[in-house]
């Protein structure tokens, strides 16, 4: 009997050890190898990056179809390169008199993940899909926000597309290389989504891991991985040590300063950093407190962006005064920053106002009562950070500011139903490589989202920049629109957000982030050796 | 005089983390004068520094003294936690108390609730409780105290239940005493050295509590000096600045070890069943 119980003891502890074994080992991403593949053949990427989204089909939402794209899977018919220009991908050349009749030919020779040809037929097919995806609301994609075609015309034989747009569209490259525009295999869409890319999907486990391989018919040059995981992974120090650990090779955007500090210090790491097209700022509410001018002005004076920037932030943002950033070609250098840092004037133009604390509580008050400001934060790309080093400085002379840190959908609803007095953005500015867009947050008939903005000038300005066709005319008229919303201080603006990628520089090379950050893996990052 | 020195010498240990407690306190009273800087007073230009001669603990990402800040922390700290163990030992105990003295329907329609309350996972619940107040330091301590007074109400039903058929309760209710008078009196009475000395050792476990809600992003909000909160203000910097999340952990640490030690000798002191 004693013996017997002594072997179920040792059968039981010897199940115990294996089944803890077991949990130890499984998934741990080093064992899958950083260089070569999960079976130690081929080359194989681990990358990890956030996870927006389980679905890769641009017809979902806005952030499946930037899947479809910065996971190499899709294409659009253009695509931005490194200086936010279009340039011709799937489609080879177009043609176009009016801005409204174009006629795009597709690239010959390009053939889908699966092998499957790609046609001018399935290009029309595609673009339709999106549409009709919108229409009858089975996606939540809106690509009629940018354009909308009367007819899409396909002919085969002369491999060309013909979009017929509603109204004139000078953008339409630009807009084409919008993620919801990404081309999928739409003979096989209802089972799996196949795209034009370097890499296709062979697995995905949701929230946790994505499985690419090499498109054996890829038609722009060598694909250089084999296979490459994906870790989809949430915080930006657990992406951080993931690398210094050696579990990926390969991490986007660590938002974390201290950590991306260390990064950039180590050789053993490359670190790209560009400046891209993303505006961080702050909304504020003129039907509140804030539609006072001197109150506004006061605040653009009090705020150091070049220290919040540098510092509070550490480097995540490139400072500057205007709503398009400084590193993009709309004239940043013939703007002037009206209410440069200067905390003295921010006291003079307060005092000067009659915005003074008559009851000594430390307070100002405006019409009769203490000032205190409602912030909404939400706690994305540092944005909190920065509501709270402005809060803490309008403290500082005596303005009150309440942060409030909320999720982004709360945060969101909040904007939307003006209950604020500022509220935090970070936004692409030029998404389909044009600005007007943007601008048109400011323009009185759309601001109401936006703070209530409102200047008789600026609508008109806008409204000439909607019809001009000429790009040195339009160049002039979007700097002419700067500097009105710098005049009227018609937003807080933080800085420009900088895009990152992180890579251990003994296993890959070439990796690169591109400003406009639809595109993460591409052909351009291989193996180092 | 000498009746003190006698406990002191009977109840070392007591007495040493009654000092220690009042220590605290005092800390937290005296902050204005303990703290050499403002603890909202920020500099950005001095982000992250690391602990010297002018700041003691460093300083935070938005360039305020650590020191202070920790200093300040006991204050909402402290308060959040007493406040916390003050509202679920009154309500918890008062529950169980009518609880176990009337029983009947009331004492069902009581248990009940409370076995709710058991059957889900605590902190899960504070979260959801808290997400819905929306995140402050007050709504917090509504949150938590929601889910933790079951514990108080049982402890103190089943101590009523204990004595309820005794002699001396019966006597007391035929030579017609009123029952809020047996209540107070007699229940009450009974059950508070148990209820004190849980409510005690429960100061440090809901101090964790509060600091971890809190460290969740649903507790104390920016730019408030709170050590769960300043905890996950350093969090992104564990590797660069490690001294951001080592001294209000530490804080946290030394206070809850106070108490719970506290708690003990307490029970040591107030235990009938060692007399």
């Amino acid at each position: 009997m004693k013996k017997t119980k002594k072997i179920t003891a040792l059968v039981l502890a010897v199940m115990m050890a294996g089944s803890l074994g077991a949990c130890g080992g499984s998934g741990s991403p080093s064992e899958k190898g950083g260089g070569s593949g999960p079976s130690g053949e081929g080359t194989h990427l681990n990358f990890s990056c956030y996870n927006y989204s389980n679905s890769m089909d641009p017809i979902t939402n806005v952030n499946s179809s930037w899947c479809f794209l910065r996971y190499g899977i899709g294409e659009c018919l253009f695509r931005f390169d490194e200086n936010v220009v279009v340039e011709e991908a799937l489609c080879d050349s177009y043609e176009t008199e009016d801005y409204t009749t174009w006629i795009l030919h597709i690239r010959d020779g390009v053939q889908f993940s699966n092998g499957n040809q790609l046609t001018p037929s399935v290009v029309k097919e595609s673009l339709e899909r999106v549409y009709q995806a919108e229409t009858d609301g089975t996606g939540n994609s809106t690509p009629s926000q940018y354009v909308t075609f009367s007819s899409i015309e396909a002919n085969d034989e002369a491999g060309t597309v013909t979009l017929v747009c509603d109204n004139q569209t000078v953008n339409l490259p630009g807009i084409l290389a919008y993620p919801w525009y990404g081309i999928v295999d739409t003979s096989v869409i209802d089972s799996e989504v196949i795209g034009t890319g370097p890499y296709a999907v062979t697995a995905v486990a949701e929230n946790s891991t994505v499985d690419l391989e090499k498109n054996t018919y890829y038609w722009d040059g060598e694909v250089p991985y084999d296979t490459i995981t994906l870790y989809l992974t949430e915080d930006s120090s657990t992406k951080a040590m993931a690398l210094k650990s050696g579990d990926v090779d390969l991490v986007e955007n660590i938002t974390t300063a201290s950590d991306l500090e260390e990064l950039k210090e180590d050789p053993a790491y490359y670190v790209s950093t560009t400046a891209g097209v993303r505006l961080g700022n702050s909304y504020f509410n003129f039907k509140g407190a804030l539609g006072n001018d001197a109150l506004r002005q006061a605040i653009l004076y009090a705020i150091d962006d070049e220290t919040m920037c540098d510092v509070t932030v550490g480097g995540m943002y490139t400072p500057g005064c205007s709503v398009l950033p400084s590193s993009l070609s709309y004239g940043y250098d013939q703007l002037t920053d009206t209410y440069a840092y200067n905390l003295d004037k921010a006291v003079e133009v307060l005092d000067e106002a009659g915005i003074v604390d008559t009851d000594g509580d430390g307070y100002r008050e405006l019409e009769g009562e203490n000032i205190n400001l409602n912030y909404i934060a939400y706690s994305s790309r540092n944005l909190d950070e920065f509501a709270q080093a402005v809060s803490i400085t309008l403290e500082s002379i005596g303005i009150g500011c309440t942060v409030t840190v909320q999720d982004y959908d709360t945060a969101l609803a909040n904007q939307s139903a003006g209950s604020f007095d500022l509220i935090t953005s970070n936004a692409i500015v030029v998404p389909t490589g044009d600005p007007a867009g943007f601008l048109g947050n400011f323009y009185s008939k759309n601001s109401a989202t936006y703070g209530y903005y409102a200047n008789a000038e600026y609508d008109e300005l806008y409204e000439q920049l909607l019809a001009e066709t000429d790009p040195d005319q339009q160049q002039e008229l979007i700097v002419e629109l700067q500097q009105i919303l710098i005049d009227d201080g018609a937003t807080l603006v933080h800085g420009y957000y900088n895009s990152t990628f992180a890579s251990r520089a003994e296993t890959v090379t070439g990796a690169d982030i591109t400003p406009m950050d639809y595109y993460w893996i591409t052909t351009k990052i291989r193996p180092a050796r | 005089m000498r009746k003190i020195k006698t406990f002191i010498k009977k109840n070392p240990a007591f007495t040493v983390f009654f000092i220690l407690a009042v220590l605290l306190v005092g800390t937290a009273v005296f902050a204005p004068l303990l703290a050499p800087y403002d603890p909202y007073e920020a500099v950005l230009a001095d982000a992250v520094q690391p602990p010297s001669s002018e700041h003691w603990f460093g300083t935070d990402r938005m360039g305020r003294d650590l020191f202070s800040r920790v200093i300040y922390g006991s204050r909402t700290s402290l308060a959040a936690a007493l406040s916390l163990v003050g509202i679920i030992v009154a309500a918890g105990t008062f529950l169980g108390i009518i609880a176990g003295y009337f029983g009947g329907i009331l004492d069902a329609v009581i248990m009940r609730i409370s076995d709710m309350m058991i059957s889900f996972p605590g902190m899960v619940l504070a979260i959801a409780v808290a997400g819905i107040l929306g995140a402050s330091i007050g709504n917090a301590v509504i949150a938590i105290a929601i889910v933790s007074w079951t514990k108080y109400a049982r402890l103190a039903r089943s101590l009523v239940l204990k004595i309820y058929h005794q002699d001396y309760i019966a006597a007391a209710r035929v030579t017609g005493s009123k029952t809020f008078h047996i209540l107070c009196k007699y229940m009450l009475l009974n059950a508070l050295p148990t209820i004190l000395i849980t409510g005690a050792t429960d100061i440090g476990s809901m101090m964790l509590e509060i600091a971890g809600l809190s460290f969740l992003g649903f507790g104390a909000q920016p730019p408030a000096a709170e050590w769960g909160y300043m905890l996950n203000e350093g969090r992104a910097y564990i590797t660069a600045a490690p001294w951001l999340m080592i001294f209000p952990g530490l804080a946290i640490f030394i206070t809850v070890v106070i108490f719970n030690l506290l708690g003990d000798s307490l029970r040591d002191v107030l235990d009938p069943r060692d007399e």
